[in-house]
C-alpha cells in the first residue's frame, strides 16, 4: 500500500514480487504503461516528464487509498517515473491485490483513470518535429468522469 | 493578519513555468488585503495578471488549474499566510 515516484526505470518483476509477497490475495491485476514511439500526429523519440513532487505524492497516495476502500484491496502499489524517458521505457506501473478478479482489475483501471487527470505530471514529447507539451485529452477526462458518476463499477 | 499583509509561495509548472520564466517565488499581498477582506485565488490571479501581458494571458487561460497546498481548488478558495499556491495546465501523466 504505497507510492513511489522515481527517475529510475521501474523493475516490474521486483514490484510484482513485492506486491504479491507482502499481502497474498486470490486475485492480482497490474498495469504497465510504456513510452510510445508516436503521438496522434508525429513520431516521438523521447519523453520528458515534469512533476510537482509534494502534490504528486499526496494525490497518488489518496487515489490508492480510495481504490483500496472501494474495492477492498489487501494491497496496492503505484510507481510513476519523472525526468527523461526513452521510447519503450516504463512510465507507470500500478498493481492491486483483491479477493476476486473483478475488484483487482477495476482497481487498476480506477487508479490509472484517476492518475491521468488528477496527478500533477506533464509530458513533453521530443521528436523529429521538435519538442511539444502533450495536451490533455477529452477521452481521459471522460474516463475519469465515469468513476465520479458511478457508471464504472 | 493584523498588519493586513499575507505572504504566500507561488509555484508554476509546465507551460506556465516556461511562458513566465519562473518556477517558484514568494508573493507578499499587502495592497489588496484589507483588515476584514479575505484574499482568494481569484484575487491572486488578478494581482499576477498585472505583471504584464504574458502573465495576463497565463492567468486567463480557460483550462488553468490552481492547487492550494497541494489540492486542486476553485478560484473562491481563501488564501492564508504561508500557503503554497500552484498554477499549471491540465495534467497529462500516466
Amino acid at each position: 500500500m504505497s507510492v513511489a515516484i522515481q527517475s529510475e526505470a521501474i523493475d516490474v518483476a521486483a514490484e510484482y514480487a513485492q506486491l504479491v509477497g507482502g499481502r497474498p490475495g486470490a486475485a492480482v491485476a497490474t498495469f504497465t504503461g510504456y513510452v510510445r514511439d508516436h503521438s496522434d500526429q508525429h513520431a516521438v523519440t523521447e519523453l520528458e516528464l515534469e512533476h510537482y513532487p509534494e502534490m504528486a505524492h499526496k494525490v497518488l497516495e489518496s487515489l490508492g487509498q480510495s481504490a483500496a476502500e472501494r474495492f477492498g484491496l489487501s494491497n496496492w502499489r503505484i510507481v510513476h517515473r519523472f525526468g527523461r524517458l526513452a521510447v519503450s521505457e516504463t512510465i507507470v506501473w500500478v498493481g492491486a491485490v483483491a479477493d476476486h478478479r473483478g475488484e483487482a482489475i477495476s482497481a487498476c483501471e480506477l487508479m490509472m483513470d484517476t492518475l491521468k487527470t488528477d496527478a500533477p505530471f506533464w509530458k513533453r514529447e521530443q521528436g523529429p518535429a521538435g519538442e511539444q507539451w502533450v495536451a490533455s485529452r477529452d477521452t481521459d477526462m471522460a474516463r475519469r468522469a465515469r468513476w465520479r458518476s458511478g457508471e464504472a463499477q | 493578519m493584523a498588519s493586513g499583509s499575507v505572504s504566500i509561495t507561488i509555484k508554476l509548472f509546465s507551460t506556465l513555468r516556461e511562458a513566465l520564466g519562473e518556477s517558484k517565488f514568494e508573493l507578499a499581498i499587502s495592497d489588496i488585503s484589507k483588515a476584514s477582506a479575505q484574499v482568494d485565488v481569484a484575487a491572486i490571479k488578478v494581482l499576477l495578471s498585472q505583471r504584464g501581458a504574458a502573465w495576463k494571458e497565463a492567468m486567463n487561460q480557460p483550462n488553468l488549474v490552481h492547487a492550494l497546498n497541494h489540492k486542486v481548488v476553485f478560484t473562491d478558495a481563501v488564501v492564508s499566510e504561508g500557503d503554497e499556491l500552484a498554477f499549471f495546465p491540465p495534467m497529462t501523466g500516466g
